[in-house]
């Protein structure tokens, strides 16, 4: 039982552009993107290489910040990363000297609480992704959905307003990504935060979300965002599913004789 | 297993060998006694050493400029080589300087440093500091410029300040090159602590000393003490040297 | 197919970010005109150049103030004037000549000696048990540690210098050749054993160019400890050489022949360490691709 709960936030893009220059010429890489996410909702976007998310996931998260337009957390300005953001990114990115339990300790390094609130909340959140008996283990020790959930766990540590996830399953195996998706989702559940989800898989992305922003690349922008209206937990052999899936699929065949 | 006794059994063979062939040489006066002594003569030799306070204060010396000397190189070594390793300009305005030094030979140091600074204890400690300071110093850039990118962003994410990134990031990513590093100056610093000892000549005393007392003497018994022990706490350090970095790398994933 | 944007994102390059607070930045604009390249070299030559200048300015002024006696630290003018003297005179490359001699022929030897017993060592289980303990053990010694016996046994002269060298070159060239052929990855020896390689072929296609950048660190490591070795038993015990000349100069208070000679053992050991780079270019040129 959980003592304090997470707020969920709004966030608000609008008109975002982001481009390099490429030996003196403008490469657009996200072109007028506008976006609006409900608190507690679960966003995926999908798309195809070079359309530009990860991109937007970097920028929501203040590890970019060159771009024009605006990104709002509760109509604040973002500025640079903060820990209202939590991120889990491809890569478990767990500090390798540290053990599971130290490696979520890290998300509170910066946090006001006192050492023994911190320890509570690091065993509350092992628990919650199911490592409990873990905790002393090394990174090396785990297997890549074990360290994946250790890395969730840190991200969700100092209870984030949004939690940002690239491509999380993207280096597992397909049995292990499966069951990981269903993890998420009950975590999801369970603390009632806003999520962003990027994903090339598009099973996966109409699994988790709510709505599922499609993408298209050169340059990046929003091409449709589909509604996911079925309840949860979501059955994947639900006929409402496979349709779902396979009109989001049917987007990226036409981008491909395009 | 079976294999690994042979393997140690083996190892014995040679040094056994020749010991056998030394001592018969000896014995049956194959060879001038004079030069080469038996074992059992560096044996006794020995024990009479080891009943001297000479040669205890001759080993605690030596041991001390030992130490004393690698604790302050490393120590520089580390900070200037997280700061090379960290800033670019410092590595621009450092690394020139640093690499064109390095390429005159540690010994060449020797004479200048004892004009500057005397023969006595504080330029041997300088000089066994500065022969630590260019091996740990390399190490340590090379730790710290393989902190992977993707650490450092999770460092950004979770707002950690200059001195946390130092501390919990960067010291702790790098300590396999900089425990490695350690490893190798442990050596080198006892290397320059027993030939300073040979070279720069004084009233102090040290294991160097007493082995050049022996050859001043054609003591050859005593040179070959003192050889074995100068051997036997170099290799007695690199042994708990290894055992240290072990402990502290535990975190290690085992290779293969 | 063109690189993702998204990769050229995530991996831009950037050197290490510390804890940025602040939102906007526009990443450092790099020198991208056509002369752009030539400037950046100039500033970089110009930092490097930064530190050694300072410290001669130091130098001069210590030396112009007399904060320390002139016996101890002559004025960089007088090394000018010293060096100018000792190149005149033809003593310098006496001494170049027979310490380079001495660096030389100890690397020839004790490298030989070194390569076979690494050789032996990593082809034959064998060899390797029954020598490689002993070897080790030896190892602990610092080489210098041997030279009092080794005075006693071969005197003083010429052959002294060079077994000293020698064996300061074998250790690691032979612990060095070991690792570099026992880490030669195993799929190449077994693509030469299937199309049926003679041994004399194995060695010379796959092992020599598989173990060739292990062998390139460990000639490094040679050199190192030659010339270790070479500039300390001429410091010893030496009546020429680039050492004794130190040694001697030492003895006379002349210190500025002191710098001198320690200026040219380092340009010295930079053109040593070109020509192996070089080498090493030359016959590891293909080291970019990974195998």
């Amino acid at each position: 039982m959980k003592i304090t709960m997470t707020q969920a936030a709004t966030i608000d893009i609008r008109n975002l552009n982001k481009h390099y220059a490429v030996k003196g010429k403008r490469l657009a890489v996200l072109e007028n993107i506008s976006l609006s996410i409900q608190p507690g909702e679960f966003i995926s976007i999908v798309g195809a290489s070079g359309s530009g998310k990860s991109t937007l996931l970097r920028l929501l998260i203040g590890l970019e910040n060159d771009y024009e337009g605006q990104i709002l957390l509760d109509n604040h300005q973002i500025q640079g990363p903060s820990l209202e953001r939590g991120i889990v990114f491809q890569e478990h990115r767990l500090f390798p000297w540290l053990t599971a339990e130290q490696n979520v300790a890290l998300g509170l390094l910066n946090s006001p609480e006192t050492d023994s609130e911190k320890a509570r909340n690091v065993q509350e959140h092992l628990a919650l992704v199911g490592l409990q008996g873990f905790e002393h283990a090394y990174p090396h020790q785990l297997s890549g959905g074990m360290s994946q959930r250790v890395a969730i766990a840190r991200a969700l540590v100092n209870r984030p307003e949004v939690l940002l996830l690239d491509e999380p399953f993207g280096a597992l195996d397909a049995l292990t990504r499966s069951n990981m998706q269903q993890e998420l989702q009950r975590i999801w559940k369970a603390e009632g935060i806003t999520a962003i989800l990027v994903t090339h898989d598009v099973e996966e992305a109409v699994f988790l979300g709510d709505r599922v922003v499609i993408m298209e690349p050169r340059p990046g922008r929003i091409r449709e965002i589909v509604d996911v209206r079925l309840p949860h937990p979501r059955d994947r052999a639900n006929p409402a599913f496979a349709t779902i899936k396979q009109d989001i699929l049917n987007h990226f065949k036409k981008e491909a004789f395009a | 297993m079976k294999s690994l006794e042979s393997w140690n059994w083996r190892g014995w063979v040679l040094p056994v060998f020749l010991l056998a062939v030394w001592q018969l040489a000896t014995a049956q006066h194959w060879v001038n006694t004079k030069l080469i002594v038996p074992p059992i003569g560096v044996l006794t030799t020995g024990l009479k050493q080891v009943t001297q306070t000479d040669f205890y204060v001759g080993i605690v010396l030596s041991l001390g400029r030992d130490i004393g000397g690698f604790v302050a190189g490393a120590l520089a070594g580390v900070a200037l080589g997280v700061v090379v390793g960290v800033s670019s300009l410092a590595d621009r305005v450092l690394s020139p300087t640093f690499h064109a030094a390095r390429q005159i030979s540690l010994f060449a140091w020797l004479p200048l440093l004892s004009a500057l600074a005397g023969t006595g204890e504080l330029s041997r400690v300088i000089f066994i500091a500065f022969s630590v300071l260019y091996p740990v110093a390399l190490g340590t850039i090379e730790g710290v410029r393989s902190v992977s990118t993707g650490h450092r962003e999770v460092a950004r994410v979770y707002g950690f300040t200059h001195w946390q990134l130092l501390r919990r990031l960067i010291l702790p990513s790098a300590a396999p090159q900089i425990l490695g590093s350690l490893r190798l100056a442990l050596i080198i610093a006892w290397m320059a602590t027993i030939g300073a000892e040979f070279l720069l000549v004084n009233d102090t005393t040290g294991l160097g000393e007493i082995v050049f007392k022996g050859r001043r003497a054609f003591d050859v018994e005593l040179i070959l003490f003192g050889l074995l022990i100068i051997g036997l706490i170099g290799g007695s350090a690199g042994q708990l040297a290894s055992r240290l970095e072990t402990h502290w790398l535990r975190w290690r994933a085992p290779i293969r | 197919m063109n690189a993702s944007v998204d990769d050229a994102a995530i991996f831009a390059r950037q050197g290490l970010q510390i804890a940025q607070p602040v939102a906007r930045h526009v990443a450092q604009p790099r020198l991208s005109t056509r002369f752009g390249w030539l400037a950046q070299y100039a500033a970089n030559a110009g930092l490097g150049l930064l530190l050694p200048g300072l410290l001669l300015a130091l130098w001069s002024v210590t030396c112009q103030r007399h904060w320390v006696a002139e016996q101890i630290l002559p004025p960089p003018a007088a090394v000018v004037d010293a060096l100018y003297e000792v190149v005149q005179s033809d003593e310098l490359l006496t001494h170049v000549r027979i310490t380079l001699f001495r660096l030389a022929s100890g690397l020839l030897i004790g490298g030989s000696v070194g390569l076979v017993l690494g050789f032996g060592m990593a082809l034959s289980e064998r060899v390797k048990a029954y020598v490689l303990p002993s070897f080790q053990w030896l190892a602990q010694l610092p080489v210098l540690g041997w030279i009092p016996l080794l005075i006693i046994f071969v005197g003083i002269e010429e052959p002294l210098k060079v077994s000293v060298v020698s064996i300061a070159a074998c250790v690691p060239m032979s612990l060095g050749s070991m690792n570099a052929i026992r880490n030669i990855p195993r799929n190449l020896v077994e693509v030469g054993r299937v199309f049926q390689f003679s041994v004399w072929q194995l060695i010379r296609r796959v092992v020599l160019p598989a173990a060739a950048p292990g062998l390139f660190t460990a000639l490094r490591q040679s050199v190192t400890q030659a010339w270790l070795a070479v500039i300390f038993v001429e410091l010893l015990s030496s009546s020429e050489g680039l050492g004794f000349l130190m040694a001697y100069s030492r003895s006379l208070a002349q210190i500025d022949l002191v710098i001198v000679a320690m200026l040219v053992i380092g340009v010295l050991g930079l053109l040593i360490e070109g020509a192996l780079q070089l080498l090493e270019q030359g016959l590891l040129g293909w080291r970019r691709s990974v195998f």
